[in-house]
This record gives C-alpha cells, sequence and structure tokens, in this order.
C-alpha cells in the first residue's frame, strides 16, 4: 500500500474528530530547529465543510479491538484497515509542515492489540518528531481509555495538547452505545492530565530563577513541559436523548473541576447501522451551532451556566442566541449607558462582543460614543441598540421593549449556508421531529424497547424530560462571583457522570 | 540628565536645522497643495518632513503611481531623503511611542491608493495630541533621558473613533489582516537545489512584514516568497533575509518527491471533509477565491494549472526602514 493511499485511509478514518486547534502555546523558533507555535494558533487551510486545517489529522492505525456503536472504525465494520509506521509519519508531518500546510500534528489512533501497545506506537512517533528532528510546531495527541500511567506521562510530555474523549454526555449512554469503555477509563486519564500539567506548572514555578535564597542548581537538561497547552475533549451531540441543559452542566463542570481548556461538540452523524443508535437522518447542526454559542457564553463572556439554561428549559432556543435570551430574560438590567457602563455589563449586550467592547473602553475615554461613533467601531448597533443608551439617549425606537417585542428583533434562525444537509434540515420542526406520527420518522430508535431509550419516548422534546433525563446536579456551581472549590464536591465531580 | 522638554511640536523634529533646498517652494498657508512621494514608506516620511518644515497643510499626499492633481492644486514632488524619513520615525517614536511608529510601517504596505494621505493626517493628530510631553507624573522620569516610549500612556491609537484614526486603523487592520491570510495560506514547493519556494498574490505589499515570522520558523531551510502582484521576493538563505524587485523571475524544477507531496496534501484535503456537513460558502469566507490560484490543494477546483517559469535576473533593492 503507497503512503498517499495509506493517508486517505487514516484521515478518512479521523475526520469525524472535531477538534483540530493549534492553541495555547507559545513556543518561539530556535536557531536550527524547524518550527515555532503562537498561541492563537494558525488555520492553514479550510475543507469544503469550511471546517479549518491546521493540523495533520490522522489515526497512527484504524484497527481497533472496540465495537463503539456510533464510530466508523467499530471492529465489526467492513472497512479497509491500515497503519502508519511510526517514523513514517513522523516525515510524512515534517514535509507537510516544511511547505506551509500544516501547523503540526493531530494524532489519534484505534485501540490495536491492547491500549498500552498503541499509546507505544504513538509515543514512538512523537518521539522521532521531537528527539530526532528536533520538531516544534504543535502535537495534539488523543488518550486512548485504559491506557497506563506511565505510558500517559510520557505521551504528555512530548505533546502539547492532550484529550481524552467523553464520547457521550453520561455514563449510562456510554455504557449502552460503547459497552467497552467504562467511567474509569475516560476519568482517570482526565484527572492524570490535570494533575500533571498543574505539578508540572508548580515545579517550574519553583525552579525560575531568583525566588528563593538557596544555592542555585538548575536542572542539567531541561525537560519538556507536561501538556502545556492543556487538555481538551469530545461530546457526541444528538446520539443519545441528554437536553442541552444537562450537556451545558457537563461542560461547565468539566472547565471546573477538571480545568479543561476546550469542550467540543460533535453532531451526531450516522455512520453506521446499528440497532441502538438513532434512525434518524437529519443532523444536529442547528443544535450544536447553539450549544458552542453557549460554551463561548461561559469561557469568555463570564456567564454562569444557570443563567443560560434553566431545568425548566432544558433546550437553547433554536432561533435566538443563548446570549441574546439571557438579556430578554434580564431586561430589568437594560437599557446600560454606553459610555460609562462597566465591561462586564457591555459584554453581555447583545450585538457587542469581548472584542467591540474592548473597543468602547478604550474609544471612549476621549470621545463621547453615539451611534455614528458605535458603527464605526463594528458594533452590531442594529442589535445592541435595543440595550443601550448613548449619551442619555435611547434609540431602540420602533420596538417594544418587551420580551416579545423584541424577541421579534433578534431572532435569527442560523444561516447555515445553501447546501448539504443544512438545506434539508428538519427545522423548525427539529424538536418535535420526534413526535410527529404516522411519517418514517414517527419512530426515531428502531429498539424503541431497550430500558435507555424507553418506548415511543420524544426523545428531545422539552416536557417528557423526566424519564430519561439524568437529574439535575444537586450541589449547582459557584455562582459568578464566587472563588472556584479547590476540590471536586465528592460524589458529584462531573454533572450526570 | 536630559528632561524631555517638548513645548512645540515642530522640536520634535526639528532638533537640527533643515538645509534650504532651492527646490523647495514656500507655499502661502491656505492654497491647496499636493505632496507627491515615490511611494516607499521613506518618501511618505520624507514628505510628512517636508510638509513640517514648509508649514504647510497639504490635501494629499500621493505616491508618484497614484497622482491625481486637482483643480488649481499645486504639486511638491517630495525627493526621498533618508536622513528625514529617520528623523520623522525618530519623532514618532519619541513622541508617540514606537507601537504607533510600528502601526505606520504597516499600514505604509497598504495598496489603498489614498494611504499617504491617511498616514499623513494620522501623524499630524497624533504629534499634536501627544504634545506636550507631561512627564510630572510618570514613575520612569528620572531614568528615561528623554527617550520615553509612552508607553505606559494611551496613544492617539487609543481615539479609534476620531475622523483622522479611523481610516488609519483601518487601513492597519487591512494590512494586517493580508500578513495574517499571508501566513496561513502561503505554500512552499521544494525545486532543485534545495530551495524552497513560495508564491502569493496579496492585497498589500506584505513580505517585509512576514519575513521575520518565515525566517524564524523556517531557519533551517532556503527559500524565496514571491509576491506576483507587486513583484517583490523575500530571499532567505540562511543568515539575514533580503527583499529583491523584480518583473520576472526563474524558478528551477520541482523535485519528484514534491509531486508526492502535494499529491498526498491534496488527497488529504479531499478525504478531511465531512460530506454531510458541506458548506462551501463557509468555506471562502474564511479562504478568499482570490488566493486559491496559489494554494496547492485548491487549484484543482478553479482548474487553473500552476504558474509557469520565467527567466529574468534579480537586483537586489534596499528599504532601510522595513529590513529586518
Amino acid at each position: 500500500m503507497d503512503l498517499v493511499e495509506k493517508l486517505e485511509i487514516l484521515t478518512d478514518a479521523a475526520k469525524y474528530d472535531v477538534a483540530c486547534t493549534s492553541s495555547g502555546i507559545d513556543r518561539a523558533a530556535q536557531k536550527g530547529k524547524l518550527g515555532s507555535t503562537i498561541a492563537a494558533g494558525i488555520c492553514h487551510s479550510f475543507a469544503a465543510d469550511g471546517r479549518c486545517i491546521t493540523l495533520l489529522k490522522v489515526l497512527q492505525t484504524n484497527v481497533c479491538v472496540y465495537d463503539c456503536v456510533y464510530c466508523v472504525n467499530r471492529c465489526s465494520n467492513e472497512i479497509a484497515r491500515a497503519a502508519f509506521k511510526p517514523r513514517e509519519l513522523a516525515d510524512l508531518t515534517i514535509g507537510f509542515y516544511r511547505r506551509n500546510y500544516i501547523e503540526g500534528l493531530f494524532l489519534s489512533s484505534g485501540v490495536i492489540v491492547s491500549p498500552d501497545y498503541t499509546t507505544e506506537l504513538m509515543v514512538e512517533t512523537l518521539r522521532i518528531l521531537r528527539v530526532e528532528y528536533q520538531f516544534r510546531g504543535y502535537i495534539h495527541a488523543k488518550a486512548v481509555p485504559g491506557t497506563s500511567p506511565e505510558l500517559l506521562d510520557t505521551l504528555g510530555h512530548l505533546a502539547d495538547r492532550m484529550s481524552v474523549n467523553l464520547e457521550l454526555p453520561s455514563q449510562k449512554s456510554l455504557q449502552y452505545l460503547a459497552p467497552e469503555k467504562n467511567k474509569h477509563s475516560i476519568i482517570a486519564p482526565m484527572k492524570q492530565i490535570k494533575h500533571g500539567i498543574a505539578e508540572d506548572k508548580d515545579t517550574r514555578a519553583l525552579m525560575k530563577r531568583g525566588n528563593h535564597y538557596l544555592y542555585e542548581k538548575r536542572p542539567p537538561k531541561k525537560d519538556r513541559a507536561f501538556v502545556p497547552a492543556g487538555q481538551s475533549t469530545q461530546i457526541i451531540i444528538g446520539a443519545s436523548p441528554e437536553s442541552d441543559y444537562h450537556i451545558l452542566q457537563l461542560s461547565a463542570s468539566l472547565y471546573q473541576n477538571l480545568a479543561l481548556k476546550r469542550v467540543f461538540f460533535s453532531a451526531y452523524l450516522p455512520v453506521n447501522d446499528d440497532a441502538k443508535l438513532p434512525l434518524t437522518d437529519a443532523v444536529q447542526l442547528n443544535r450544536e451551532h447553539r450549544l458552542y454559542q453557549a460554551d463561548w457564553l461561559l469561557r469568555f463572556y463570564e456567564f454562569d451556566v444557570n443563567e443560560i439554561i434553566t431545568p425548566e428549559h432544558p433546550f437553547l432556543d433554536p432561533d435566538l442566541d443563548p446570549k441574546a435570551n439571557w438579556a430578554l430574560n434580564n431586561l430589568g438590567c437594560f437599557p446600560i449607558e454606553v459610555n460609562t457602563a462597566p465591561l462586564e455589563m457591555l459584554i453581555r449586550v447583545p450585538g457587542i462582543g469581548v472584542r467591540g467592547a474592548k473597543l468602547i473602553m478604550r474609544a471612549r475615554r476621549t470621545t463621547t460614543l453615539r451611534e455614528a461613533e458605535l458603527r464605526k467601531l463594528g458594533i452590531a448597533y442594529k442589535r445592541a441598540r435595543f440595550f443601550i443608551t448613548c449619551n442619555g439617549s435611547y434609540t431602540g425606537s420602533g420596538a417594544d421593549f418587551s420580551r416579545e417585542g423584541l424577541r421579534a428583533h433578534l431572532a435569527a434562525p442560523i444561516e447555515g449556508g445553501k447546501h448539504g444537509r443544512r438545506a434539508d434540515r428538519a427545522l423548525p420542526g427539529q424538536m418535535s421531529l420526534f413526535e410527529s406520527s404516522g411519517t418514517q420518522t414517527s419512530r426515531l430508535f428502531k429498539n424503541a424497547q431497550t430500558p435507555l431509550f424507553g418506548a415511543r419516548e420524544p426523545l428531545f422534546a422539552a416536557r417528557e424530560k423526566e424519564a430519561v433525563l439524568p437529574q439535575p446536579p444537586q450541589k449547582l456551581p459557584a455562582p459568578l462571583n464566587g472563588a472556584k472549590p479547590l476540590k471536586e464536591p465528592a460524589g458529584m465531580a462531573l454533572a450526570g457522570w | 540628565m536630559v528632561s524631555p522638554s517638548f513645548t512645540d511640536e515642530r522640536n520634535t523634529l526639528m532638533d537640527t536645522p533643515v538645509e534650504q533646498d532651492s527646490a523647495l517652494v514656500d507655499t502661502p498657508v491656505g492654497q491647496d497643495s499636493a505632496l507627491v512621494f515615490d511611494g516607499s514608506l521613506e518618501g511618505l516620511l520624507s514628505a510628512i518632513f517636508f510638509a513640517y518644515a514648509k508649514h504647510l497643510h497639504p490635501s494629499d499626499v500621493v505616491a508618484q503611481a497614484n497622482l491625481q492633481p486637482r483643480l488649481g492644486q499645486t504639486i511638491h514632488e517630495v525627493p526621498t531623503n533618508l536622513e528625514h524619513a529617520l528623523r520623522v520615525q525618530k519623532g514618532i517614536c519619541k513622541t508617540c511611542g514606537a507601537s504607533v511608529f510600528e502601526a505606520v510601517k504597516y499600514a505604509s504596505v497598504s495598496d489603498d491608493p489614498a494611504i499617504g494621505s491617511i498616514i499623513y493626517r494620522f501623524v499630524r493628530y497624533a504629534l499634536k495630541k501627544n504634545r506636550p510631553h507631561d512627564c510630572s507624573n510618570c514613575r520612569r522620569k528620572p531614568y528615561c533621558n528623554g527617550l520615553c516610549t509612552r508607553k505606559h500612556t494611551k496613544t492617539a491609537l487609543d481615539d479609534i473613533a476620531h475622523s483622522a484614526v479611523a481610516p488609519f486603523i483601518a487601513a492597519h487592520r487591512s494590512v494586517s489582516n493580508e500578513q495574517r491570510y499571508i501566513m496561513q495560506f502561503l505554500r512552499f514547493e521544494k525545486v532543485e537545489g534545495n530551495l524552497w519556494f513560495a508564491r502569493c498574490n496579496p492585497k498589500a505589499s506584505v513580505i517585509p512584514l512576514v519575513m521575520d515570522w518565515f525566517t524564524a520558523r523556517f531557519n533551517t531551510q532556503a527559500f524565496m516568497i514571491y509576491d506576483e502582484v507587486h513583484h517583490l521576493a523575500g530571499v532567505y538563505e540562511g543568515k539575514d533575509w533580503y527583499l529583491v524587485k523584480t518583473d520576472q523571475l526563474s524558478v528551477p524544477k520541482r523535485t519528484d518527491d514534491e509531486l508526492l507531496m502535494q499529491e498526498a496534501w491534496k488527497r488529504f484535503y479531499k478525504t478531511i471533509a465531512v460530506e454531510s456537513r458541506y458548506n462551501p460558502e463557509l468555506r471562502q469566507q474564511f479562504m478568499p477565491k482570490r488566493l486559491w490560484k496559489n494554494i496547492t490543494e485548491m487549484q484543482e477546483s478553479l482548474g487553473c494549472p500552476p504558474t509557469p517559469n520565467a527567466k529574468t535576473e534579480l537586483a537586489e533593492i534596499t528599504l532601510p526602514l522595513l529590513a529586518p
């Protein structure tokens, strides 16, 4: 099998992994060595689906001993199998990197023989890159659940970012769809990576020059940092019946308890035909989009998860973005004066983002901001005008200052392009799709009798959630101003997990 | 210790008298005038110097190539003078901070025909705004020796809504975006002689702004980046990089290994897309179509073969302020 063919097989097997970021670490170039990284990351190309290509995303091998129902590489699938030799893959990475095609390598793998054997192969690839070729580009390595801690440690010292896929939003679903994986095999490496990063940071801080009076002896050879760009994870949306409320609570607790950099959501794509999987052709791309918007609010806008979503309305509004939704639910906070409001209020105005809010803070030191100035700064004035006053005057005329009145102006269906699955999307019936009867979609799951997906259940309908949805966590995450808990609350480390 | 005393905006630029040049004509205040420079950053800074020296308030500062005189406008052709340019550079750095000069440097490579006037107005505004330089509360006063970078105070760049600054910020942003595109979408190919070659077609002449980035990252390989639009090449051969101005250039043949890599990359690109998420509008938004002809994996979808090789000589040019 020639290299190109092999690359095609192993790319095809890896393409359903969502994460393809090269962010989180600055590493300056060094004379005589190839490569550098910047914290913002660089996208080197964009595939036909609009997703960025920043890393060479391949599997070490797509041979797999597991039989996860949703996965294209499950052992019972009859597909072409291949494996990269470590040196072959390292050479290919360097070849692509030198041509400025990629920012580095994203290495994942199917489980060949055993998790340890697989990880050894990955370690060997990264060792050739890092040690032999002195490669300073970005490397993202996926930890295989069930790997021994020692190997994981070695892998972490060679990679920049690591990730362990959580796969499904609850233990129950995981047990059902990926019977060989269990909670321990996924959470244990995540915890190990978290502790490894914290420990590594502490050690480095202590070894810095000049922070103690003792004789300074610097370590003879500088060890590579352990996962300096942090860890991420991925959850499949729509293969199991959990609500948005559940998913967002879970991702909030992942950020808080496991110090994750990113939680990726991946709308479930039917690649296998299995009785356990939903019998739907509609990919929930719009739901994924809204979840990402909510995720951004958690990470960059200092929102608390309970402000975004409540158990009473466990699904995000498909027609309204979560930030606008929050503003409409809290009209009492608005309008705010754009020339005096604090930054944390400015970023909560629909139409003003983090960048816009910072520009406003900069510009208003010398200028009084009115409509013309705001437009010049690139604020989405059309949306923002209902929630702000400019120098005392309210400009949101033409709309009733009430939830219903403003909703008509702010509702914006997702423009997802004219092609592909989005074109024949299930919206606006995305929620009700599963309730309709007499059509082909009336029976969503073939095996309606299984206990997890109870019989004839409108799976994603908001009002009948109690049968399958896990209970909301007893202990809610700390509020906005509260200090983060130092230790994970016992028993409920991850909501729903 | 020299204490900074910029009582007059002229002082920042005029610490030595200007030698009288008979070619320079004084124009009565109020008369419409235009300054013409050669298109380089040095030329532009010389023109700014000229405006200050002659107490002119020109309505246009334009590059020779873009000159379109207005009715009744007096045209002053300003010769490029490196000494004057350096004095303006020093003045801007001292009064407004090095970051402002860095921004001027970026904006100056823009292709916008009005960029000269935009920068001129911005520099006027910035120099005036930060005068007089009040150091009374500055904690670095005892040891700055008048070389204060004013890093800790706000600069003219912060007045983003001002009419003299907004177009400048827009130009600066557009050049930065273009620079970023090059960092993203430049594609090297290996040619005979162990050389790496890349073509690009940016909207602004950003080669001088990306050379530092590429020489740092690919310091183990000799390479050349050629800008087809501005006919400018950046060359790195293991030491400092330099710029070459040329209309055509000769590129050796690709190596065999190169074709295999390109084939592998194109196959990877095709395979990585998930069919059910097909969204070409989104792709085009992130990766503008005008750049596709020089992006290896996109050439096929445009149906155009790679650009053929041409032959000529290369002549090195000097752009001192943009040099490494």
